[in-house]
């Protein structure tokens, strides 16, 4: 019987000229944005390879010099993207591509793209995600809002039921039937955005891809269902069709539109984050009178004083090592302190503002959806996060080889005037760093991450499907 | 007649629910971003404050050591001296003589004030630094012009005013009218009303007149006490200016969708099929169409990535530290003021940064002209596709008139560059004459004071926008007129 409700249902809403117009217009953009976000991603990738490849080997090829003065010189990291990038783009846009691994300094990830297009890219970008996030639920309302609602209105449903047709089965057979009618326009390009990874020859940055397509494919369904059992729930409700159009329709922009914006005004007020010329202040000015009130000068005394005694040596001339050195890498461990403390309240301003959102998902379901696609995808503020990481354990590794090699390499210098007479080193020692590797997150981090925005998902479908059961359980058949 | 069925109208929609509900949506959200809209600019304004005074304390602290010594000097007889740079505290003169050390080490920042309705339109500001670090040496395009936000924040967007206007407000209009003919035709009532002495016109010109009156005096009497609330500059007529242009641009963006939803009316059939039309027109107009000029416009003039530019820059840097004796007789070449008596050419490192930053200058200048050259044309190609969409056309008006545009920027960061010149070349020159400042030369550092543009360049620039969106408007109402007479009255 169910199969029996599935079949007219489909054909019905498929033989309707507004599936032919609404279902053409999908797969146009759904194909346009998949392929100019793969194009996107290509030469991204191609120019991050470059990019990276020549910043390497200009560490190498810098030059002869005091190894301090090459982690001055320092060094480049340029974010890789996993192959998933190119369907969800996630926060890519508007996080940093660059970090600058120097001697002395942390410094943040610069040269988003956001900030080199015009103000109109914050309408959006047309990726993917963004369609199966936002237009797929408006295409289950478009095709979907009459199926009880219009049989109400034309009388068929008395008729339907007086065949003895049960209102479960009529319920499922109209969610089966509306249900393919969607899938019949969205799994195609599905199909296609597979088939270009397959094809991809493009490093695979993140392991368990297949894993992270099912786990999205997964995803999407249960967001699609989500809109498919609310839509038939408010077209059984609803006194006429155009009543439940506009609540669906509101509902639709409250969760796609109204609610992202929401919740991150409001996180912002929850969780306070300092902006770029109140953080670089505070910054510095703790850094100059000490990370706990002792200045880096009077600390660095205290340390000279204590070397002298451990080595029992009454100049610093004397110590087993080059002094200048040990000294600047003194300076750099009681800067780190700083760095850690003032980078650290960002980054856990970040991570609660991202927490609080997905927590509101629990009034949108758009919300819980976008953090996981972004997760699975590789482009979410956790792994941008990890990149950070990397770059700055890559930056403290860097400057410690090169000061750790100067204070072992240059202890005849001790005592000697630095500005005459200092140590140049080559190539080969500069190779004792090795070149930036960005390690993504491993997908079981990536999930224990978004159990939670799993579950939100989870409870959204469970609720849509109870809502509908109690609407066809309630419902009226005929016009009052 | 008008009054009396407008009259009429607006009784019977103030007891609909739905009125209610929608204006109440209307009100908080107006109030919801008016308050997150001043939180944005206050933010700003933290930020640029809290970097000047930070850097203008450094410079007072060195003042302050200079006229110490200056004092030392005065009383002990000794001459006035140049410090050379270095960063460990110790003897001799401070710093605070040394130009370079000041200039390097020290950053004047300078800010893009915000315009009275700044708040109400947020734009790339929360992207974008409206305020920067300007030192010797470092060029503007190496520095780092991002504000620190959260991405996740920055994809979602500001919830500001312009939001509501752009895309929440023809929601609510169309949610008012989309069945403002059909519902009495679906009901019977329209061929009744029409029995009487009133034409179809009058009618629906009533029926709109009530609708219109309604939201429209919402909207300004909101966006007036958003202005009052979350605005600067209230006492200077410039910023009500700019709340008049404000006014015209909503009014005509709204009246923009009443037509629509009248043409549809006029043309549709019941009243679903109406709501579905219009809801989609919605989505076409303010996501689909903005979202795809977006795309083309990247990917017809992508902007080269600033990873290349930083590579170029790098090896610019390599090539002049390894040709130092090369860039430094270049240097001298040009600035033979500057050579150093006796043998003693290259004093310190500033020196050679001095001539390697001037290599490293012109070695990227035609990368980052193109860079630039490449976002004029991207710049350019939204502003001609901006016709195709309302929305685009109104968030580009409601950015300039709130200046935050991405042109009010690009002429800040022309004043930045010019400041820049004359901030480097000060201290520049001090530094290589090793002229020691004093503490008296600390009020006459070079000074940066924003000039406004001018309020013609402002209109001239709201004018495509603003003239596209009354064309448009002229357009949609205009078609319905010959239809009208063909409304079938009776539904079939």
């Amino acid at each position: 019987m169910i199969r029996i409700i599935a079949r007219k249902e489909f054909t019905e809403i498929v033989r309707d000229g507004r599936f032919m117009w609404t279902a053409a217009l999908m797969v146009l953009l759904l194909l346009t944005a998949m392929l100019a976000g793969w194009q996107r991603h290509s030469s991204y990738m191609a120019t991050q390879a470059a990019a990276q490849g020549a910043t390497n080997t200009q560490w190498l090829k810098q030059g002869d010099k005091n190894p301090h003065t090459a982690a001055h010189y320092g060094n480049y990291a340029f974010k890789p993207l996993g192959p998933l990038a190119f369907f969800d783009n996630g926060v890519t846009n508007y996080t940093g591509t660059t970090v600058f691994m120097e001697a002395h300094k942390q410094n943040f990830a610069i040269a988003s793209p956001a900030a080199d297009t015009s103000a109109i890219g914050r309408f959006g970008e047309l990726n993917g995600a963004m369609i199966l996030q936002v237009l797929m639920p408006l295409l289950v309302i478009f095709l979907g809002f009459t199926a009880f609602a219009g049989e109400r209105e034309s009388g068929t449903i008395r008729q339907v039921m007086s065949m003895g047709i049960s209102r479960l089965s009529l319920l499922w057979g109209k969610a089966l039937g509306l249900g393919s009618a969607v899938l019949m326009v969205v799994l195609p390009c599905v199909i296609i955005g597979a088939v270009f990874i397959a094809m991809t020859d493009l490093p695979m940055v993140g392991e368990g891809l297949a894993t992270r397509i099912a786990l999205l494919t997964v995803a999407y369904l249960a967001y699609a269902g989500i809109f498919l059992f609310l839509t038939l729930a408010v077209s059984a409700w609803s006194r006429s069709p155009r009543t439940a159009l506009m609540v669906l329709v509101g509902f639709w922009a409250f969760t796609a539109f109204i609610m992202p914006k929401t919740a991150a005004e409001i996180s912002k007020a929850v969780y306070p984050s300092p902006p770029y010329g109140s953080f670089m202040a505070d910054m510095k000015a703790h850094r100059a009178r000490g990370f706990d009130g002792t200045p880096p000068w009077a600390e660095l005394g205290k340390f000279q004083g204590q070397m002298m005694r451990e080595y029992r040596v009454s100049d610093v001339k004397d110590l087993p090592f080059y002094w200048t050195a040990v000294r600047m890498q003194r300076l750099e461990e009681l800067d780190q302190r700083v760095f850690d403390q003032h980078f650290g309240a960002v980054t856990a301003a970040y991570a609660g503002q991202r927490r609080f959102q997905d927590r509101l998902g629990l009034l949108a379901p758009t919300l819980p959806l976008r953090s996981i696609s972004m997760g699975l995808a590789g482009t979410d503020l956790i792994q941008q996060q990890k990149f950070q990481d990397d770059a700055e354990s890559f930056r403290e590794a860097m400057v410690e080889k090169m000061n750790g090699y100067l204070s072992r390499a240059a202890v005849s210098l001790n005592g000697v005037s630095s500005a005459s007479n200092y140590l140049v080193a080559n190539e080969d020692v500069f190779a004792i760093v090795p070149p930036f590797r960005y390690q993504p997150p491993a997908l079981a981090t990536t999930l224990a991450e978004h159990w939670m925005n799993f579950a939100v998902l989870a409870f959204w479908l469970v609720a849509a499907i109870l809502l509908a059961l109690l609407g066809v359980k309630g419902m009226a058949l005929e016009r009052d | 007649m008008y009054r009396l069925i407008a009259m009429h109208e607006t009784r019977a929609l103030a007891r609909t629910w739905a009125l209610w509900a929608i204006l109440a949506l209307l009100v908080f959200a107006i109030a919801f971003a008016a308050w997150s809209g001043g939180r944005s600019v206050s933010r700003q304004l933290k930020g640029a404050g809290d970097a000047a005074s930070y850097e203008v304390g450094l410079r007072d602290r060195m003042r302050q050591e200079t006229a110490e010594y200056e004092a030392k000097v005065k009383a002990t007889g000794g001459p006035y001296e140049f410090a050379t740079v270095r960063h460990a505290p110790g003897q001799g003169p401070p710093q605070g003589t040394n130009a370079g050390a000041v200039g390097a080490e020290t950053a004047a920042y300078i800010a893009l004030p915000p315009t009275g309705l700044a708040a109400l339109s947020i734009g790339q500001s929360d992207i974008q630094l409206d305020y920067l670090p300007i030192t010797m040496g470092k060029s503007l395009a190496m520095t780092a012009n991002a504000e620190l936000e959260n991405p996740v924040n920055l994809l979602a967007g500001s919830f500001d005013v312009a939001f509501v206007v752009i895309f929440l407000l023809p929601i609510f209009i169309l949610a008012m009218t989309y069945d403002l003919l059909s519902s009495e035709r679906e009901r019977g009532t329209l061929a009744m009303v029409l029995a009487h002495p009133v034409s179809l016109r009058k009618l629906m010109a009533s029926k709109l007149m009530a609708r219109a009156a309604i939201i429209l005096l919402v909207v300004t009497g909101l966006g007036l006490v958003a202005v009052l609330a979350v605005g600067n500059y209230l006492e200077t007529p410039e910023t009500w200016l700019r709340f008049a242009l404000w006014i015209i641009v909503t009014l005509v963006y709204s009246m923009f969708w009443f037509a629509l939803a009248v043409l549809v009316n006029i043309y549709g059939q019941s009243s679903s099929t109406n709501g579905t039309i219009l809801a989609g027109a919605w989505l076409i107009l303010v996501v689909i169409i903005p979202t795809l000029i977006s795309l083309v416009a990247t990917t017809i003039y992508p902007v080269p990535s600033r990873m290349d530019l930083t590579v170029a820059a790098r090896e610019a840097q390599t090539a002049a530290e390894k040709n130092m004796d090369k860039s430094l007789n270049a240097f001298y070449a040009e600035h033979l003021e500057y050579v150093p008596a006796g043998d003693q050419r290259a004093m310190d490192f500033m020196t050679l940064g001095q001539a390697s930053a001037n290599t490293i200058e012109k070695a990227l200048s035609p990368l980052y002209a193109e860079f630039q050259a490449r976002r004029g044309q991207q710049q350019g190609l939204v502003q001609r596709s901006q016709y195709l969409s309302p929305a685009v056309m109104m968030q580009l008006a409601l950015n300039e008139i709130s200046g935050t545009s991405s042109e009010r920027y690009e002429d800040f960061l022309q004043q930045a560059a010019k400041f820049r010149t004359e901030w480097n070349d000060y201290f520049a020159e001090r530094f290589l004459r090793q002229d020691p400042l004093r503490p008296a030369d600390y009020d006459s550092f070079p000074a940066f004071r924003y000039q406004p543009e001018p309020f013609s360049v402002v209109l001239k620039r709201l004018a495509p926008s603003l003239s596209g969106l009354l064309i448009l408007l002229l357009g949609v109402a205009l078609v319905p007129l010959p239809g009208i007479r063909r409304y079938q009255v009776a539904a079939r």
